[in-house]
């Protein structure tokens, strides 16, 4: 056992010794401690060096609310910076270092940022380097020019690089009542609605329940109070319709009482469970939720308030009750308020020596100076610590006379040695999450904080976070937030008895004492009280000017100690009340929040995929996959040796030679289906589809309510009333949106029903001059010959025994079939397709081919159905039927979009055969050094081997008057400029003889 | 946010596809009135307060909610079918356009 | 036994799919995952008004009477039906041929009947820990008095579309879309892990 702990006390079991480093130092400590507590147990006191001026610094708090012992947690490759050591739980192998120190926390040699302060003070960044520049090196040249130097002396810890392999979930999770914090209040509530039969959840972000029961050596009903809080933590732990949710910090607070929180499950172990994640985001819809987030206590500004070895008081309370940890053994206090004697007493009792207490008011109350007596402690009234001294911990400070009244320092100064100086500032109630929630602050002059307005219907607040600072007041309001949070009657009932020490929750009015040295408001961003008074001399009057000039409350503490004190001194500076400068409003999150945690399951492996019913077989038969939205497809199937352009130059030209047999299952497919359907696609397409007969499949072009092209595809009528629509694999879902919205919103009274069958059926696209010859090889039941299958035909047969549709269309040119089974048999239908074709040279492609020969046949996809193209760009006004109103055709013929210089479909033909970017820009005359005057640009292009040149599709102005002229293709990105002609979009059969066959 | 919707019950706000603002009014697909269109096309309320606003249950139902939304608090004083007149299967649907129908 | 003309359908869980406990279970498996592969799987559709018609249809095919209530439902073990979105239902049988059964008292009249066998993979979760397991995925409230046995819900995982059944008190079927049920499986497998689970 080290001197500084006790040998009996608080939560840490000491027969479990726990071993870990910190700055590569081998420690020891025992299961329940934080590594602050541990740490502290050991004597250390210095913890990290400050953000701007590398100060030392040591534990300020026990809690959350930490700003100085920032530290980083390594897990093998991966670091996880600017975690507060007061949050760290120690377990065996736990491996931290400390931040912002070069080369080591002992002695830092940027320290020296110390001397030089005033340069570094409020607003320097935006003063120095921010503004219009003059010469090589001012303004924001210069700020890129010294930022390297500035980022690497200032700042917190550093990311790693390494990816983190945690586990990390997500958890949704519903209601009737959240209680937030486990405090004497937060418990009274959990236990009341629970009482109700309401289902309860409790979250606090400490690993054990109870919060300052664990610490305040009251008594509740006879017994410490950290055993009350045990039993009933017991008691909740045993009931079904209660979820308790230790180390979990809730962190938002949304719209419908929708709550965010952040579950640390595995971080306190050496080794997380299997399948354990590392933390877990819950998303909590609560009927209603309990506020019970006590108050942070406050420090007070004077100078070297900052030196390691000054804490806040109830925190030095909490080392020593809850950790059984002294924070020194000569301690000081120095106070605005009664909390700090309840601290001086519990310290005593653990074995220190209070030395002294400075009490900034000259009347303290016989009560009060019970307590010091019972510590044994000379009280100093009236008067206030004016410097501390020390350089890695504390030596001593000195003490004035101080005039509460008008802040006037009187007589000579006092030296005190001390090695721990307990200061206490008043408390400043935890509001965060109401004020997430829409709640405006309200001053209270006597408690001098901010306090939650009253409850609106969704929240209901309990404790000190309602400024009511006693455990009586907090048991009381916990029992009556938990029954009405539950809706239970309120029946009368005997609340627990506590005894406290006694004490007068009001603070004297003191957030500063002034004199000479750096007093600090923002301990975490380095702001001092002079910072925030030379913003107003600047001319900052708004609070939020202020914090930003200043960055006062915008570090990663988020100003959970500097907010009051920060608001004070400038409230002073501008000669105005508090509650006139007003409060700044909370956002989420309350403290940082692990990245992992928010995207979840939603990244690596476990990202959702869609695959076809052959991927498998894709796999396993050469296919390089290509990611397509959420679709894997194949791009080629590569030979051993093949570059992706032989692959696919090799698979289109045997297509076209043979056969070639490619998955078309990604493309969308719609049942539309009922009496009206007919009628319906005549609205949706510009063509006409109640003129198709049953068994006959036609192409249709879909517009939008602008006019512009949408989506096009085949449309199968199987029945009377019974469509098969497919749409472009990237726009299946924005087609079905459309439809069901036509339906549901613009003609209701039209009986159609659309559903998704996408992953209903599998198509396999045979194409090729022995296509059919492969056909009527394999499949039986039907003939495939050209009068019971003519083009845009559809028959049903089987292949293989499985059940199949053909339908006798062709994207890529060739006489083709879609030949469509039941998705279930996909892999067999296919399987059964290469088979048969295996005599007559089929080959299987993959979308590079795919793509290359609709480039060669000039077919549209959605690089030319853009959202800026029309049908007329795209030479498809044939399509749009005069005979009837259709989606987009009263706003088609606007002027603008038949204008004569628009983009139009063409083609290209390298002519200095070279190949073609997407993207690149088409100009009339190349001009190298000064590129300009693009007539539009590629949107496709590849290799084709039917004409043996590169070749592209292209939307170029007035297009279609171009053809046969020349032009020049200008991409200075790839630095590629050459000569093009242009022609027609139909580069390959543009009669269609070849698929007509 | 928190849609309700008539038929699901409460559903977080991802759950919902936004499908624009439910004042339009669609000319007669025959019309020939340009003003009309381009109203119907273009024109949208940009209201401080309560908007009548157009939601896709997509992620659901996948029924398309007429949901009264109030753009300075979030707040939603009503959500029904947009197809007025479907009988929602059970008193679930029904009771719910009641209460938006009292509203308006 | 069910009697089928075609070669058996394809799973597109099988190289996902690995019969045997995984994960915690040391600590007992609170999770049971399994592919049920319905014979059929058929969605119905009413034109507003012609609701109880097709509910009196659904009895005639498969003898459930099908209880009041959005999202209402049944499960005989053998059958399963339940609404989905207003005046929309899922049923599933163990046998083939359902869209062709429906397909006779379904009339124009009263709606649509649309063949999803293929097209949709059952996947059923039970166990302990179900209500747990899916709560990672789903934000809806999984809890019994909120989610009855025999009741639907039709919700998202991303961009994975859930139709949901509670066939009992820790037992659900989820309907996904075939070419996402993979993914979802893997997914479903992962998050099951920290509980222990048995693939059966
Ligand atoms: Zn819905």
């Amino acid at each position: 056992m080290s001197p500084r702990r006790a040998d009996t006390g608080g939560r840490i079991d000491r027969l479990k010794t726990i071993r870990f480093t910190f700055d590569g130092t081998a420690y020891t400590g025992h299961a329940g401690d934080t590594l602050a507590s541990a740490l502290l147990a050991k004597g250390v006191t210095l913890y990290g060096r400050s953000f701007k001026y590398h100060r030392p610094r040591g534990l300020l708090t026990a809690g959350v609310e930490e700003p100085n012992a920032l530290v980083t947690v390594l897990k093998g490759e991966v670091r996880e910076p600017n975690i507060p050591a007061t949050m760290v739980e120690i377990h065996d192998g736990l491996v931290a270092i400390s931040q912002n120190r070069f080369p080591s926390l002992a002695w830092d040699i940027n320290a020296v940022n110390q001397l030089g302060g005033n340069i570094l003070s409020a607003g320097f960044y935006y003063k120095t380097f921010m503004g219009p520049v003059f010469g090589p090196l001012k303004g924001t040249r210069f700020w890129m020019f010294c930022e390297h130097f500035i980022r690497r002396a200032a700042g917190l810890g550093s990311a790693g690089t390494a990816k983190d392999p945690a586990r990390y979930e997500r958890m949704n999770a519903f209601c009737d009542v959240l209680v937030v914090g486990s405090g004497p209040a937060g418990l009274m509530a959990a236990r009341t609605a629970a009482d109700q039969g309401a289902r309860v959840m409790l979250a606090d972000l400490e690993p054990l329940f109870g919060g300052s029961a664990n610490w305040s050596e009251e008594s509740i009903d006879g017994a410490p109070a950290a055993d009350w809080a045990r039993r009933a933590v017991a008691q909740l732990a045993g009931r079904d319709n209660v979820r308790l949710l230790p180390r979990t910090t809730v962190w938002g607070y949304y719209d419908n009482n929708t709550l965010a929180a952040l579950e640390r499950v595995s971080d306190h172990k050496d080794q997380p469970g299997k399948g354990e994640p590392r933390h877990r985001y819950w998303a909590i819809r609560a009927k209603s939720v309990v506020l019970a987030t006590g108050a942070f206590e406050r420090p007070l500004v004077f100078p070297g308030n900052d030196r390691p070895g000054v804490m806040l008081a109830h925190a030095a309370e909490r080392y020593a009750n809850e950790f059984g940890v002294l924070p020194g053994e000569r301690i000081a206090l120095f106070t605005n308020n009664d909390s700090a004697y309840r601290a001086a007493v519990a310290l005593k009792k653990a074995g220190a020596a209070v030395v002294a207490i400075a009490d900034v008011r000259p009347e303290l109350s016989p009560e009060i100076r019970k307590l010091a007596a019972e510590a044994e402690a000379e009280i100093f009234a009236g008067h206030a610590v004016v410097a501390t001294e020390g350089g890695k911990a504390l030596s001593g400070l000195k003490l004035q006379r101080f005039d509460m009244a008008n802040g006037a320092l009187i007589g000579d100064a006092r030296s005190i040695h001390a090695d721990c100086l307990l200061m206490s500032g008043g408390w400043s109630p935890t509001i965060h999450l109401a004020s997430q929630a829409g709640a405006k602050a309200e001053w209270n002059a006597a408690r001098q904080a901010f306090l939650p307005p009253k409850p609106t219907q969704s929240w209901i607040g309990a404790g000190a976070f309602t400024g009511s600072f006693s455990t009586a007041e907090a048991i009381a309001e916990g029992r009556a937030a938990g029954l009405a949070a539950a809706g239970g009657p309120s029946a009368p009932s005997v609340l627990p008895v506590v005894e406290a020490v006694p004490g007068d929750p009001d603070p004297a009015p003191v957030f500063e004492i002034r004199a000479k040295g750096k007093s600090f408001v923002d301990f975490q961003h380095d702001v001092t009280a002079e910072d925030v008074r030379l913003a107003h001399r600047e001319g900052f009057v708004s609070v939020e000017h202020l914090k930003r000039y200043t960055t006062l409350g915008m570090a990663t503490d988020q100003g959970k100690s500097s907010n009051v004190p920060g608001l004070a001194i400038m409230a002073e500076a501008l000669g105005k009340p508090i509650p006139e400068v007003g409060t700044t409003r909370f956002r989420p999150p309350f403290a940082p929040v692990s990245i992992g945690s928010l995207a979840a399951e939603r990244f690596g492996d476990l990202k959702p995929e869609r695959l076809t019913p052959m991927h498998d077989w894709h796999l396993a038969n050469s296919a390089t996959m290509y990611s397509a939205g959420l679709w894997y497809r194949p791009m080629i199937y590569g030979h051993a040796g093949e570059t992706v352009e032989q692959a696919y130059v090799r698979e289109a030209k045997a297509t076209r030679e043979s056969a070639g047999i490619v998955d078309v299952s990604t493309l969308g497919k719609i049942a539309v289906q009922g009496p009206d359907a007919a009628a319906f696609l005549d609205r949706v397409y510009t063509n006409m589809f109640s003129t198709l007969a049953v068994g006959k499949a036609r192409y249709g072009l879909m517009l939008r309510e602008d006019g512009l092209a949408f989506d096009d595809g085949t449309t199968w009528r199987l029945g009377e009333q019974d469509f098969l629509m497919t749409t472009t694999t990237a726009n299946a879902g924005k087609v079905m949106q459309h439809l069901e919205y036509f339906l549901d919103v613009i003609w209701p009274e039209l009986k159609v029903h659309v559903t998704s069958v996408t992953d209903e059926w599998a198509g396999a696209a045979i194409g090729g001059p022995k296509a059919r010859q492969i056909l009527a090889a394999c499949v039986t039941g039907t003939s495939v010959d050209n009068a019971t299958l003519p083009f845009m035909g559809i028959v049903r047969g089987e292949l293989s025994g499985v059940p199949v549709m053909i339908c006798r269309l062709s994207f890529s040119g060739e006489m083709a079939f879609e030949v469509y089974s039941g998705a279930g048999h996909g892999a067999h239908v296919w399987e059964a397709l290469v088979e048969a074709g295996k005599p007559f040279g089929l080959v299987t492609y993959g979308l590079e081919a795919l793509g290359t020969m609709r480039i060669e046949k000039g077919h549209v996809t959605g690089a030319e159905i853009d959202g800026r193209t029309t049908a007329r760009d795209l030479h498809l006004d044939w399509m749009l039927s005069k005979k009837k109103p259709f989606i987009g055709s009263a706003m088609m013929d606007r002027e603008g979009l038949i204008a004569s210089d628009r983009l139009e479909l063409v083609g290209l033909i390298a002519l200095d055969n070279l190949p073609f970017n997407g993207g690149a820009h088409i100009v009339e005359e190349v001009d190298e050094a000064n590129p300009h005057g693009s007539i539009g640009h590629i949107t496709a292009c590849c290799y084709s081997p039917a004409l043996g040149r590169h070749i592209a599709l292209a939307l170029v102005k007035g297009g279609k008057a171009r053809q046969g002229t020349r032009a020049h293709v200008s991409d200075p990105l790839r630095n590629r400029f050459g000569p093009v002609e242009i022609v027609s979009n139909h580069f390959f059969d543009p009669d269609g003889s070849r698929m007509h066959g | 946010m928190l849609i309700t919707c008539p038929y699901c019950g409460p559903r977080d706000v991802i759950e919902f596809t936004y499908q624009g603002d439910g004042n339009r009014e669609r000319p007669d697909s025959a019309s020939q009135n340009f003003e009309a269109w381009n109203a119907y096309v273009y024109d949208r309320l940009n209201p401080a307060g309560d908007h009548n606003e157009i939601w896709q249950h997509s992620g659901g139902c996948r029924a398309h909610l007429r949901v009264v939304r109030n753009t300075l608090t979030h707040e939603i004083s009503s959500v029904a079918f947009v197809r007025g007149d479907h009988q929602g299967r059970g008193d679930h649907g029904s009771a719910a356009r009641r209460k938006a129908e009292d509203k308006a | 036994m069910v009697e089928r003309q075609s070669p058996e359908p394809l799973s597109p869980l099988e190289p996902e799919f690995h019969v045997g406990s995984h994960g915690n279970f040391e600590h007992g498996v609170e999770i049971i995952l399994t592919e049920t592969r319905p014979g059929s799987i058929v969605q119905l559709a009413a034109w507003p008004g012609e609701e109880k018609k097709l509910i009196a249809a659904i009895r005639t095919v498969t003898g459930l009477a099908l209880p009041d209530g959005a999202g209402g439902g049944l499960s005989d073990g053998v059958k399963s039906v339940f609404g989905f979105a207003p005046g929309k239902f899922t049923v599933a049988d163990e046998a083939e041929g359902l869209a062709a059964a429906f397909a006779k008292v379904v009339t124009p009249a009263i709606g649509t009947v649309t063949d999803l066998s293929h097209g949709r993979i059952a996947i059923r979760i039970a166990g302990p820990k179900a209500e747990w397991v899916l709560a990672k995925f789903f934000a809806i409230d999984f809890a019994l008095p909120a989610f009855p046995v025999g009741a639907g819900r039709s919700t998202t995982h991303h961009d994975i579309f859930a139709q949901i059944q509670r066939t009992s008190a820790d037992q659900f079927d989820i309907y996904v879309f075939r070419s996402f049920a993979r993914s979802f499986w893997k997914a479903l497998c992962h998050a099951s892990e920290e509980v222990g689970y048995e693939v059966q």
